[in-house]
């Protein structure tokens, strides 16, 4: 079996790991539990972000706002402080750190492989400040503990978590018919519904219809955040009765009886094992692991998983990996740029993320240049990975990452900052072929092509062989 | 305030529905024409751009955002001290603007009215190309769209091979790139080959590092590029920072800051295109304006209506073209924004019918899924 496995399901292999005499056992046998986060660092919950969170807008929109409203900079001013003191430029940071600390040093790295996806696959794009404070103990908090439980519970915390709610406007979606909607003559807003539908379960091949999005936007009716004029929208998610629309709904031909609160869990279980959303989820997986179009042949073993086990996502997990294995050779899977970084830095050990210690932070300036290296990397190689623009999440299509700059940031990456992350025991050229030899069958073939620089250990002459390894076609591949 | 309700389009479009259309053959037609819209995210207020002039509801609702001094544009509307290229381009009717006009969304998202801006469609996030990708499909013209931004802008999605300006913050030693060139083998690598190669094609200007947060160094690039009778026909432009909904003052405030990133923008694509601006056409694009009246922290909300704002030699003339709603209660959208009464994507589509050589009725078809967008090049345009 070919290393590529290794890279196609998780990370590579670090310099003191070896290959596996069962490949695929070794990736099935991850998916069973949940890995720790292994962060020696701070890990705030995402309960105390909130807080953070309500801190800065408050702050912001409640008290800087209305004292300089005459004075643009003196506003400025007081609002940079803010940030420093709630962490508003911070905790993104760590959240980075956290993330990739884990893809780096984890013993599950093919589990930790499904967290990114699924985060990605319940999306929360650039909006408000969510990135800043949310988003990192979302995927902390509400993704990762439903990882080995069904896909229906991972959609039912999901669309109840604080942070999709508020990602997609839920707390404003009053029905017509509630007592808070007739007094205040406010109606639904269909954004989450219309999400929940096209995105997170059946997709548009379901054909669902307006007035399909509309009944279901009337059972979310009333799941919003606690509103408080010192937390604004940062309160706890809860069943808003009085924002309820009454009477009976009808989703997808189901009808749903009038019956408040509990009609959300019955209309989930509906939409999240339907058949369109059983091979519109395997779709998305097994592109996100063997090929941008996935075969039938692929997915419907995935499919015939999902079913017997009822979607047990430990089950489900393992069908995508077991198909994996099995196209191993025949497919090619383009990496977006995260996940081609995170696989660096555990190939070759590189010093990223900066260490628990140093990414201390005491509120009282601005975090330092080290702090904001790794986030800057993410940005400046364009994945980010809280900031996709859009509730789709990042693309699994290699045709969204392949512009001309979108590939100089990644020479520009491997061949310039690169070498100021390789540890200063690792600059020799044999560090170099060791970890090509661990990870790459043609590994003879990827140092010939670096052979001329073999005498150099400078940062330039480092920049000139990792620019060239990390982005040859098998790399950017598998 | 002399700008009441009026038809500024009896005479126009009306007339248009049933002219058709005859391109015009000219060597005029042979030249390059260039295309470029500016993203302006986060919702431009109209009003504090082109704001008109001795209006009563206006003074009363914004007193605190109201300009003391504004550029004369005519007896109707003025224009921000900020803009002042296009006060300048005004007077050689190289200047002009829509009013009151936004694409069709009025839900105040950001998020869903940015990505419809970028779609041009009715839904947000139902179509996965962007109206300038779709048209320069439709027309043929392939290869030729630059974005001067990382990813490729959902606007220009659609169409194949479009380049993008955006350095990375290092020089990258193109030869690099020779060394593993020749490793790409296989059907499977060839989107990467093939986009090495465009790199590789790029002239050694865009190549050299630069600054990317510096958006006088990336015009200075593309108006170098869309000089060339070879070079790219499109550009796209994005910025952000529009949604002010605090401390957005009047002549000096945060709008105005965001307004001077346009007016650098267009000043230096109008210094360096040369005669090239003669065959250029650039438009602003927005997912919509900002409520009429300030809120408790001096700045405005999420609105409806807002403007586009024009220049280049393409022009027909200088002028303030819209079909004014007025600012009175009953006259504003849902009571509170200003009203939009011209579909902008008829604008666009208008504008890529002069721009690509295209007949608007196939574009709209192609493009926008035969809504109904009035032809409003002959108002609008040298065709």
């Amino acid at each position: 079996m070919s290393l590529k496995f290794y890279r196609r399901v998780a990370f590579g292999l670090s310099p003191n790991e070896k290959e596996d005499k069962d490949p695929l056992n070794w990736a099935l046998s991850q998916l069973n539990s949940i890995p720790d986060l292994l962060w020696p660092g701070s890990i705030p919950s995402e309960k105390d972000l909130r807080k953070k969170y309500g801190e800065w807008v408050y702050g912001d929109r409640e008290v800087l706002r209305k004292k300089y409203k005459n004075d643009k900079n003196a506003y400025k001013r007081a609002k940079d402080e803010l940030r420093i003191k709630t962490g508003e430029r911070y905790f993104e940071l760590n959240e980075h750190a956290i993330r990739h600390y884990q893809t780096k040093y984890s013993n599950q790295p093919v589990f930790e492989r499904f967290w990114l996806f699924w985060g990605n696959h319940f999306a929360i794009s650039e909006k408000d400040f969510l990135a800043e404070f949310s988003t990192g103990p979302y995927q902390r908090e509400i993704i990762r503990p439903n990882m080995v439980k069904t896909f229906e519970d991972m959609v039912l915390s999901v669309t109840t978590s604080w942070c999709m709610i508020h990602h997609l406007d839920n707390s404003e979606s009053f029905g017509p018919n509630s007592k808070k909607g007739m007094e205040w003559r406010e109606t639904i807003n269909e954004n989450h519904a219309r999400e929940l539908l096209e995105l997170h379960t059946v997709s548009p091949n379901a054909g669902y219809t307006q007035e399909d999005v509309i009944q279901l936007a009337y059972i979310m009716t009333g799941w919003s955040h606690k509103w408080s004029r010192k937390n604004l929208e940062t309160g706890d998610v809860w069943f808003d009765q009085e924002m309820h629309q009454k009477g009976d709904k009808v989703v997808l031909g189901v009808k749903y009886k009038n019956d408040a609160k509990r009609e959300l869990a019955k209309v989930i279980h509906d939409l999240a094992t339907h058949p369109i959303c059983i091979k519109f989820v395997s779709t998305k997986l097994c592109r996100h692991f063997i090929t941008d179009e996935p075969t039938e042949e692929m997915i419907s073993p995935v499919i015939e998983a999902w079913n017997k086990s009822n979607g047990s996502l430990a089950e489900i997990h393992k069908a995508v990996i077991t198909q994996a294995y099995k196209h191993n050779e025949t497919t090619h899977k383009f990496h977006p740029p995260e996940i081609w970084l995170m696989q660096l830095s555990r190939m070759f050990d590189l010093n990223t993320p900066l260490s628990a210690k140093k990414m201390e932070y005491v509120f009282k300036s601005r975090p330092t240049n080290k702090q904001r290296q790794l986030s800057w990397i993410l940005r400046e190689i364009g994945n980010s990975p809280y900031r996709a623009k859009q509730p789709n999440g990042w693309s699994d299509f290699e045709v969204d990452w392949v512009s001309p700059e979108l590939l100089l940031r990644r020479f520009w990456f491997a061949s310039i900052e690169l070498p100021m992350l390789v540890k200063s025991g690792n600059k020799s050229h044999d560090f170099i072929i060791t970890c090509l030899k661990n990870n790459f069958e043609d590994y003879e073939n990827m140092a010939s092509l670096i052979h001329q620089f073999r005498f150099g250990t400078s940062d330039k002459d480092l920049g000139r062989k990792y620019g060239v390894i990390c982005n040859l076609p098998g790399v950017l591949k598998v | 305030m002399n700008c009441t309700r009026r038809n500024f389009l009896i005479g126009g479009s009306t007339t248009l529905f049933l002219s058709g259309y005859f391109p015009k053959i000219s060597f005029a037609s042979m030249q390059k024409k260039n295309l470029i819209i500016i993203s302006l995210r986060g919702g431009m207020d109209g009003l504090t751009a082109i704001p008109v002039i001795g209006d009563k509801s206006l003074k009363k609702l914004r007193k605190k955002l109201i300009l003391e001094d504004v550029l004369n544009l005519n007896s109707d509307f003025g224009l921000h001290p900020k803009l002042e290229i296009f006060h300048k381009l005004w007077e050689r009717n190289q200047g002009a603007f829509v009013h009151a006009t936004n694409i069709p969304y009025t839900g105040r998202s950001h998020f869903d009215g940015q990505n419809l801006m970028e779609t041009g469609a009715h839904i947000p996030y139902k179509e996965k190309t962007g109206w300038l990708g779709r048209g320069l499909l439709a027309s043929n013209i392939i290869g030729k769209g630059l974005a001067i931004s990382l990813p490729m802008p959902l606007l220009l999605r659609g169409v194949p091979q479009n380049n993008n300006f955006f350095p990375s913050p290092d020089f990258v030693e193109t030869k690099l790139i020779d060394q593993i060139y020749n490793e790409f083998k296989g059907e499977h690598n060839e989107l990467i080959k093939s986009t090495l190669d465009t790199i590789k094609k790029r002239p050694f200007s865009m190549q050299i590092a630069t600054d990317s947060d510096d958006r006088k160094k990336l015009a200075l690039e593309a108006a170098k590029q869309l000089k060339e009778q070879s070079g790219p026909r499109v550009a796209v432009f994005d910025l952000d920072g529009f949604d002010t909904h605090a401390a957005q003052g009047g002549v000096d405030g945060a709008h105005a800051d965001e307004l001077e990133e346009i007016n650098k923008i267009v000043t230096i694509l109008y210094e360096n295109l040369g005669q090239a601006f003669d065959n250029t056409l650039i438009l602003t694009l927005t997912e919509f304006g900002r409520t009429i009246k300030q809120n408790g922290g001096y700045g405005t909300e999420h609105g409806y209506g807002s403007a586009i704002l024009m220049a280049g030699g393409l022009l027909k003339k200088s002028q303030v073209y819209t079909d004014w709603p007025g600012l009175k209660k009953k006259e504003l959208f849902e009571g509170r924004d200003l009203n939009s009464t011209i579909d902008s994507r008829a604008v666009y589509n208008s504008a890529m019918s002069v721009c690509f050589n295209q007949d608007p009725e196939f574009l709209r078809k192609e493009v926008f899924w035969g809504d109904q967008l009035p032809d409003l090049s002959q108002e609008l345009f040298k065709i």
